[in-house]
């Protein structure tokens, strides 16, 4: 159907809409000239005026969405006690999460040397279907969200590296997600897949190739505007000459493509080595890395990345002074950075963040709760959504902006009804037998609590009560009417 | 990432057939019946409406395209001492990779030429004055981060973090609608929208128009999409704008049939590339004359680091896809007479100096392509060839930028797609116009 005439004048954009208090925003610059009816991104959604519980706030960020039971939790443990119970993720007993990804994806524990020979199709599938799996279901959540964050900002792509991404997933990222930045950071430059992905395989002595050298600064540490040159990046690349792969995809230092020429890299400056030194030559790159975590502006930027991804998508210059602070005085604890950023003063006043396809699609499966006998299917579909894992191709990882993704929602509305029908598969069932239970508004207050933490905003509760009114109350408008939930405006957001 | 999306809708109902391509195809001498192809069985006349503007498709190279491959000045003898193993031999060499000689001083590749005869790829629409390629040129930004170089070339404005919008969200915006009741004025074919479209209103990112639906039921459709409309009502921006836009366009797709839809003049898009699948489906929707008036569709695969090879290997099917897919649109759409003018951009060049691994790094100056009827082509255009000598290069390594590639944007802006509020879609810019359309 088209909308009427009447209709769309009512959703044409507005200016200076009529605001209430809990809906204030702030105005995102454009300078350009002209009254022309531009679509101007707003990154500071106020959050739904039902959104009114601080600790709601906190579960919708911490977790990939509000299940009855995570709600409960962090109730249980209060708004301190549920932070550090996320927190301390290793004590959270996630065995049978664990049991079942060992089982159904054993080739995520093999090592380089074995999955060389594997099956590569597979091996992606498995990657792929676990990384679904373990966020729905995991009760580590905070855990997941951040190896989701970690996964983005050390970004791979699978047509590049292949077999080697596994083990930089489980031996880097996971390992690390919820460690100390540097040891994430030195993880990563010792990883084969790293080392693939971004050239280092390539360079030597005789012609550095200065990809792994850039982006480590520009994407890893300092940022774009840290304050390195394009001198930098040459010389840097000439220090980590030598920072290869062996065999079937093991990290190695080679003294033999290495430069031992004198470098000199954020004014720091390394006296020119001799071949003789053989292996030690890798500690004129360790030291860079050193300068690198230690460099203010790598404090700035890891803690702007943490604020836009936990937070707000532009936090403030005192929330990032203050998450930098946090940055220096801990030596990069990731938890106490994230501890300092969920606080109970910020999060109450954050703007909304938009649900990138991957978190979309495991809040779907969290709220819904289906009986999954294969994961196959739904990474067919986060394919259709736009975020196939592991598959952005260049190392900036996937957008987490609005702009980026809001345009693209049909393909939401389609997963919404693909799942929540009768015949999706056998792979993802729906149980709609509590929902058909009582009335149509018992139905629709069971869709709050499980969609949206009971803060289920008004103007959904009272579209999705037409519809489920809008026809015989059976299994088949019952189905759809959890498909429009997952379609709802409020549901892409946390 | 949008190879992946494999499924056709196969959708059952008929589009319209044009008074704008009627009136094309017969000015262009064409029979009457030759105008009614079989996937557009059903006729109905739209509504009447101006339209000497052209509609605009963007191409970007993403990764920083080596231009000093992409069209390679061979009669400079630097690129050769810079390039021991990956330099493209000159015309008249006797070697079997050798190029395709444009005017005695740039080449393309074979790659760019439909192979050894050099007579297929870009060749058709370079002879036929349709294709201009621009060289040295680029962005004042020198940033040689992608990200950034990205960012500014799609915004339009070099360094200016506040702009958000992109140049062609903005021209959209600054000019009533080809069709005033189109639901959809331009997409981009991706899963994300590109900053180059946004800001422009009845716009989306469409990953693969072949396949848009909402599922379920038929039945309950209507139904279903009015609970859209009333929950997005209240939304933000730009989600506000998207959901509506989006219900409209769900309806306005099930009336094309992309999987019937036969290209003209014999043009094939290869089936196995997600560029050329994308130049198709724009090319369905130009000719379904819906009120598409611009389209943002990349190509990747020009971050040639390493393993470069435009002579057989990687950057040669880079090329190879990005120049046969454009011949096939150009076949396809430019050539059968529809006001379309193609423009491809990419960040940045590479270095000039090949690096140790048979790759380039991140560079300054490179090519860009413009096509279309209304185009000034045939030629190679550049502002004084600044050279490749060591001394002629910006910080001794590469390519100096001569012309802003804003200038050859703001003249199809102007001349071709007949919007004169330049300084609205490229602010603080004052274009200085080239001579790139007729």
């Amino acid at each position: 159907m088209f909308f009427g005439a009447a209709a769309a004048a009512a959703l044409l954009p507005k200016t200076g809409r009529a605001q209430s208090p809990s809906r204030k925003r702030r105005q995102v610059a454009e300078p350009a000239d002209g009254e022309f009816p531009l679509i101007r991104p707003n990154e500071n959604v106020a959050a739904f005026a039902e959104w009114e519980s601080t600790l709601g706030r906190l579960v919708r960020r911490a977790t990939y969405g509000p299940t009855v039971a995570e709600v409960a939790k962090a109730t249980q443990l209060g708004f301190q006690g549920y932070i550090n119970y996320q927190l301390n993720y290793t004590r959270i007993n996630d065995d049978v999460v664990e049991a079942a990804v060992a089982a159904k994806w054993p080739m995520l524990s093999q090592s380089s040397d074995t999955l060389f020979s594997a099956d590569a199709g597979q091996l992606r599938s498995q990657l792929q279907e676990s990384t679904i799996y373990r966020a729905t279901f995991s009760q580590r959540q905070l855990y997941q969200r951040m190896v989701e964050f970690w996964s983005d900002h050390f970004n791979q792509d699978w047509d590049k590296v292949g077999y080697l991404l596994a083990a930089d997933q489980r031996d880097v990222i996971r390992k690390y997600a919820l460690g100390k930045f540097p040891d994430l950071l030195k993880a990563s430059a010792h990883s084969a897949s790293m080392m693939l992905y971004l050239d280092q395989t390539a360079s030597r002595n005789t012609a550095p190739n200065q990809n792994y050298a850039r982006e480590i600064m520009e994407l890893h540490t300092l940022g774009v505007d840290g304050g390195y040159t394009q001198n930098d990046v040459a010389e840097l690349s000439r220090v980590l000459t030598g920072w290869t792969i062996q065999g079937r995809g093991n990290f190695v230092f080679n003294p033999a493509i290495h430069d031992w020429g004198s470098k000199t890299v954020l004014g720091v400056t390394i006296p020119a080595g001799s071949p003789s030194l053989g292996l030690a030559g890798i500690n004129e790159g360790e030291q860079m890395l050193d300068l690198l975590v230690n460099h203010p502006s790598t404090a700035r930027f890891i803690a702007t990345k943490m604020l836009r991804w936990l937070l707000d998508p532009n936090p403030s210059e005192t929330q990032i002074s203050a998450i930098a602070a946090v940055y220096k005085a801990t030596g990069g604890d990731i938890k106490a950075m994230i501890r300092a950023i969920l606080n109970d003063a910020w999060l109450p006043v954050s703007p909304m963040k938009l649900r990138r396809p991957f978190h979309f699609l495991v809040s779907s499966l969290r709220s819904t709760n289906p009986t999954l006998t294969s994961v196959a299917t739904l990474n067919g579909q986060l394919n259709t959504l736009g975020q196939f894992l592991f598959s952005w191709d260049t190392p900036d990882g996937y957008p987490d902006k609005i702009e980026y993704w809001a345009g693209n929602i049909v393909p939401r509305w389609g997963y919404a009804s693909f799942i929540s029908a009768q015949n999706s598969a056998t792979s993802v069932v729906v149980d709609t037998t509590l929902y058909r239970a009582g009335t149509p508004d018992a139905a629709i207050d069971l869709m709050d609590q499980n969609f949206f933490g009971g803060e289920m905003p008004l103007v959904t509760r009272n579209a999705l009560l037409t519809y489920i009114k809008g026809g015989t109350f059976n299994d088949t408008r019952v189905r759809e009417t959890i498909g429009l939930a997952v379609s709802a405006n409020a549901f892409q957001w946390y | 990432m949008d190879e992946r999306h494999e499924e056709d809708c196969g959708c059952q109902e008929y589009n319209e057939l044009s008074r704008r391509q009627f009136i094309t195809s017969a000015a262009a001498g064409v029979s009457a019946a030759a105008v009614f192809p079989a996937w557009l069985p059903k006729i109905v006349m739209s509504k009447a409406y101006a339209s000497n503007r052209d509609i605009i498709v963007s191409v970007f190279m993403r990764g920083g395209a080596d231009g000093l491959s992409v069209c390679v000045p061979f009669a400079d003898a630097n690129y050769y001492t810079s390039r021991s193993t990956i330099a493209i031999p000159q015309p008249d060499a006797s070697a079997a990779t050798k190029g395709i000689n444009l005017d005695g001083f740039f080449m393309f590749p074979q790659a760019m030429a439909g192979g050894a005869a050099g007579t297929g790829g870009l060749i058709p629409a370079f002879k036929a004055t349709d294709l201009l390629v621009v060289h040295a040129t680029g962005q004042l930004n020198n940033s040689r981060s992608h990200f950034d170089a990205q960012r500014y070339m799609e915004v339009g404005k070099p360094v200016d973090p506040a702009l958000v919008t992109g140049w062609l969200g903005r021209h959209l915006a600054s000019i009533p609608p080809l069709k005033p009741d189109a639901p959809l004025r331009g997409l981009g074919v991706a899963s994300g929208l590109q900053k180059t479209l946004v800001g422009a209103p009845k716009t989306l990112p469409i990953a693969d128009p072949t396949n848009y639906s909402v599922g379920g039921s038929a039945a309950t459709q209507a139904q279903r999409l009015a609970f859209m409309q009333a929950d997005y009502a209240a939304a933000d921006e730009p989600l506000h704008s998207a959901a509506l836009d989006a219900t409209n366009t769900v309806n306005l797709l099930k009336t094309v049939n992309f999987t019937a839809y036969q290209p003209a003049n014999g043009a094939v898009y290869a089936a196995n590339s997600a560029f050329a699948k994308a130049l198709k489906s724009v090319a369905v929707l130009i000719k379904a004359d819906v009120g598409i008036e611009a389209a943002q569709v990349d190509i990747g695969g020009w971050d040639t680091h390493s393993g470069q090879d435009p002579l057989a290997g990687s950057m040669f099917r880079t090329m190879q896809d990005f120049s046969n897919s454009l011949a096939a649109f150009y076949a396809d759409v430019i050539a059968t007479g529809y006001n379309v003018t193609v423009v491809a951009v990419s960040e940045f060049g590479r270095n000039v100096r090949e690096n140790g691994s048979q790759g380039t790094d991140h560079g300054r100056g490179t090519t860009m392509l413009a096509m279309g009827k209304g185009i000034a082509g045939g030629r190679v255009l550049t502002k004084n060839w600044p050279g490749l000598a060591r001394e002629q290069l910006e910080q001794g390594q590469d390519l100096k930028v001569t012309v802003d590639y804003r200038d050859i944007l703001a003249e199809i802006v102007q001349n071709r797609l007949a919007n004169p509020n330049l300084s609205f879609v490229f602010p603080s810019w004052t274009p200085t116009m080239l001579g790139v359309t007729r």
